[in-house]
């Protein structure tokens, strides 16, 4: 008998952070090394505990630009208390018209607390004062872009953070935040000096 | 230049009646149990050891060609020594390995650092324009910035104290007659270069260890027009090419703006100075034979007596889509010969210009055993080809009795070996674009990333671990030059700087500036898949996902990947992408059997929000790797500018075992040694020097 096509699988779009007992989704791609058709293959999330928290079913569409990977997306329920757990996603071993190695992921799912602070973000190039959109903020866990005025709102928990603007061809801004109630800071970037060759 | 008679452009070996053929003579040597391993000899003996003949050492070879000069390398020691020596009335043959002139010059970013007091610095201080109105920018600097003499820049490029960020002394080692007489011809080798149709900006800074006093660093360029003209000092949009998106054959790298030193419209790069340079010498009657490698240096004796000539083997390079074999941009002035090896006679002297062993693992070797990873090369490896920066003028050099000096300066910049941040391409120093002859064997532009965009992707060694901090990969110190200050090592910046000043160099200061980050040590060293005898740490792979090129807009698209040239992977899993880099990378000697926990580990720490291995996290946001399709591409480490190498005097004669002058023979740039200097200023001014003293040789 020929030895099982090995299958991989891939978790993506995973939120950052979730609140207590929230819906979410997630993606789900898993591929036949060999480059069989999974339609139809069945797959199950389990939680930090092992217990099953939800099956899906692959579809026959595949992921753009890719080979053969299947994707599914999967909506999920938060823990009841916050932290970090680790889910994973199992494909079981099975017999199409080949047999297929089962395979396995981990991925983190952050969970927090409502967030009740609102900070809201102005971006702007340090030079021309013009409103950076699309920056990219960072207060880890959280994350949101800023819009078409170069500004992003976010809702996080009290605390302290290292708030992080990133946009293309400028220096990340990286400053501390200590967030005790709703709040505005406005960050200049500099482009990124391009570096002389010689 | 006189071509000897005879001979069939096809035949492969010298032959005659008369003349023996050199190896013919060597040979004659052996059976009689003299001659040297690779000098002739002035005697032929017999067997029994008495002398029959006396045959002149130059009489003993069959020549091809002769003339007063010949030039090895047509870069920026050999086109400025044969223009020079050309000026002087001497007859000149320049050779040169690769199919068209400019050399690593031709790549660059034209930066000339003189000083000193040079022209272009008095006319700044004058606030004067070009003479043909194209320098209409303010003075970038004051002019006490611009006010110096030979002796105030002689004492900078000497001075013991100065120590960069990396806590190398890029002044203390350099050869005190060299730079002396550096400093005294400055001020004529940019005069010099201006009158061969060298045009140049304002002063802006210094460049690279170029002294850390005084402002001295000049932009070469060309103003576009309609057609390019080198006399009237244009370049067509066509040959300058697009920033991004189009090379040239004129210009490899599109050449850029450089408004703010000049005027609108003004376009820069190395194709500003070698292309003017080599169209002077064109002019002035300069001879080029190309695709033509110096395999050897012929002396009268191995170790004494006069340079006669030198031995050339054909060296093409040959379009590998269609096998038809490269031409230079300008053919005047060319010698087209194809015989396998030919004997070039120089009647006055030899310059050596052949390039520093950038890209000869077994010679950069000798500075660092890690570089002995043939993964790596040289910058401008698609430009020059497989023979440039091979080190064969040095080696040729010591085979005939050289000295060496400045072996240790390897060290002593931080751009001489690094990562740069260009992935996906071998040649990850520059940013050819297509349009240049040689774009075809180079394959893909490679995706030039800023530091700031390292955040968005993780380094892994050839195992498929990471090594260091992401962020820091890139970066790079060192380079102690004005306006320098803390940032570049020293206490003070610009005109505050004290020469010779022990405080300098003290303890608390170098405490304070060092800053060497010392990646390319993490990345050149031994894992996991290293195995004796050399070690080699392998290939360096940044990983990264689709969510990452979408974020931060990246091209990695033909021209700036290839599907094909095994830089760049892409898979839909992280499993595959490490089988595809092991089955496509040439040197990818091992699995990356790491690589699919590793990015789970990393996965995890973006998750807590740092990274307990290197430290990321505080620097930059950190994000996952997980949405498909997966990407490798290398981040090659390249030997960009190389130092240390033949020993010369201030004449730039090449120096040997003794102390003395090896009579005819002539080097400089990344040929010699004793000279920290980075980049172009060094080498232009040793070919000045090496063409005027060349030229005033006696006639053999």
């Amino acid at each position: 008998m020929d030895a099982p096509h090995p299958t991989y699988v891939v978790v993506w779009d995973v939120p950052t952070n979730v609140v207590v007992r929230e819906k979410f989704t997630v993606k789900v791609g898993i591929k036949c090394s060999n480059g069989c058709s999974l339609a139809s293959s069945p797959f199950g999330l389990y939680d930090h505990e092992g217990a099953q928290v939800a099956v899906g079913t692959l579809p026959d569409e595949q992921w753009p630009d890719t080979v053969g990977l299947h994707v599914a997306e999967v909506e999920l329920e938060a823990p009841a208390s916050e932290g970090l757990y680790t889910w994973s996603v199992k494909r079981a071993q099975s017999d199409l018209e080949m047999p297929h190695a089962e395979s396995s992921i981990e991925f983190g799912v952050r969970v927090v607390g409502r967030p009740e602070c609102l900070v809201t973000i102005e971006s702007v190039d340090k030079v021309t004062q013009a409103p950076l959109i699309g920056a990219r903020v960072v207060m880890h866990p959280y994350r949101v872009v800023t819009d078409e005025h170069g500004v992003a709102r976010v809702r996080v928990a009290k605390g302290n953070y290292q708030l992080f603007v990133s946009q293309t061809n400028y220096l990340t801004c990286g400053l501390p935040v200590d967030v005790a109630a709703d709040m505005t800071t406005r960050v200049q970037l500099d482009l990124e000096p391009v570096l002389e060759r010689n | 230049m006189a071509k000897k008679p005879s001979s069939d452009q096809k035949e492969r070996k010298p032959q005659g009646q008369k003349a023996v053929s050199r190896r013919d003579f060597v040979k004659t040597g052996a059976v009689a149990g003299v001659g040297a391993a690779t000098g002739v000899g002035a005697t032929v003996l017999s067997t029994s050891g008495t002398a029959l003949s006396q045959v002149s050492p130059a009489d003993a070879i069959q020549w091809h060609y002769e003339a007063d000069i010949v030039v090895i390398g047509a870069g920026c020691v050999g086109l400025p020594a044969a223009i020079r020596a050309r000026d002087l009335g001497a007859s000149v043959i320049v050779v040169d390995q690769n199919f068209d002139p400019g050399g690593k010059m031709l790549h660059s970013g034209a930066q000339v650092s003189f000083g000193g007091g040079d022209p272009l610095q008095l006319r700044d201080i004058a606030g004067e324009k070009d003479k043909e109105g194209f320098v209409t920018a303010p003075r970038q600097q004051s002019v006490e910035e611009l006010t110096e003499d030979p002796d105030f820049l002689f004492r900078d490029h000497t001075d013991w104290s100065v120590m960069d960020a990396a806590a190398q002394a890029p002044y203390r080692y350099n050869e005190r007659d060299l730079h002396r007489a550096y400093a005294d011809n400055c001020y004529a080798t940019r005069e010099f270069l201006m009158a061969n149709y060298v045009r140049m900006g304002r002063i802006s800074g210094t460049h690279g260890n170029g002294g850390v006093s005084r402002a001295r660093r000049a932009v070469c360029f060309l103003m576009e027009g309609a057609a390019t003209d080198i006399k009237k000092g244009t370049v067509s949009t066509q040959d300058a090419g697009v920033e991004g998106a189009r090379s040239s054959h004129f210009a490899p790298r599109p050449m850029g703006d450089a408004a703010k030193v000049a005027s609108a419209g003004a376009r820069s790069n190395g194709a500003a100075l070698a292309r003017p340079l080599e169209f002077s010498a064109r002019e002035k009657g300069v001879q080029f034979i190309l695709n033509r490698h110096m395999d050897e240096i012929i002396r009268e004796q191995q170790f004494s007596g006069r340079v006669l000539g030198i031995r050339a083997s054909y060296s093409p390079r040959l379009d590998p889509q269609t096998g038809v074999r490269l031409e230079s941009l300008w053919q005047n002035g060319n010698v087209d010969d194809r015989r396998e090896t030919i004997y070039i006679r120089a009647r006055k002297a030899i310059v050596i210009g052949a390039g520093g062993h950038g890209a000869n693992p077994q010679f950069r070797s000798m500075f660092y055993p890690a570089w002995r990873e043939p993964a790596f090369v040289s910058s401008g490896w698609a430009l020059l080809g497989p023979r440039g920066q091979d080190a064969s003028g040095i080696i040729a050099g010591m085979r005939v009795g050289a000295n060496l000096a400045g072996m240790q300066q390897n060290l002593g910049y931080a751009a001489t070996f690094h990562i740069p941040g260009i992935l996906a391409t071998r040649d990850s120093y520059t940013d050819m674009f297509p349009g240049h002859p040689t774009f075809s064997l180079r394959g893909s532009t490679g995706i030039n990333l800023p530091n700031d965009s390292f955040q968005h992707l993780i380094v892994v060694n050839q195992v498929g671990k990471r090594f260091f901090n992401e962020m820091l990969i890139t970066d790079r110190k060192g380079g102690a030059a004005f306006p320098a200050g803390p940032n570049k090592g020293q206490p003070k910046s610009g005109l505050n700087h004290v020469q010779l000043d022990w405080r300098n160099a003290s303890v608390e200061n170098i405490k304070a500036t060092y800053a060497e980050p010392n990646s390319i040590h993490a990345a050149l060293a031994m894992n996991e898949g290293s195995t004796a005898p050399d070690y080699f740490s392998g290939p360096i792979w940044a990983i990264f996902d689709r969510a990452a090129v979408e974020r931060d807009k990246w091209k990695i698209e033909p021209p700036f990947t290839s599907p094909s040239n095994g830089f760049f992977f892409k898979a839909d899993t992280i499993e595959e992408l490490a089988a595809k880099v092991k089955a496509g990378h040439e040197f990818q000697r091992v699995p990356l059997t790491h690589l699919v926990e590793t990015v789970a580990r990393w996965n995890s720490y973006v998750d807590k929000g740092r990274d307990p291995e290197f430290a990321r996290g505080s620097d930059a946001p950190m994000y996952k790797i997980e949405k498909p399709p997966f990407y490798a591409a290398t981040l090659n480490p390249v030997w960009h500018d190389s130092y240390g190498g033949l020993r010369i005097n201030g004449r730039a004669q090449v120096i040997d075992m003794q102390g003395e002058p090896i009579p005819g023979l002539y080097a400089g740039g990344e040929s010699s040694g004793g000279g920290q200097q980075h980049g172009l200023g060094r080498a232009l001014v040793h070919g000045y020097i090496a063409g005027t003293n060349a030229a005033k040789e006696s006639t053999t």
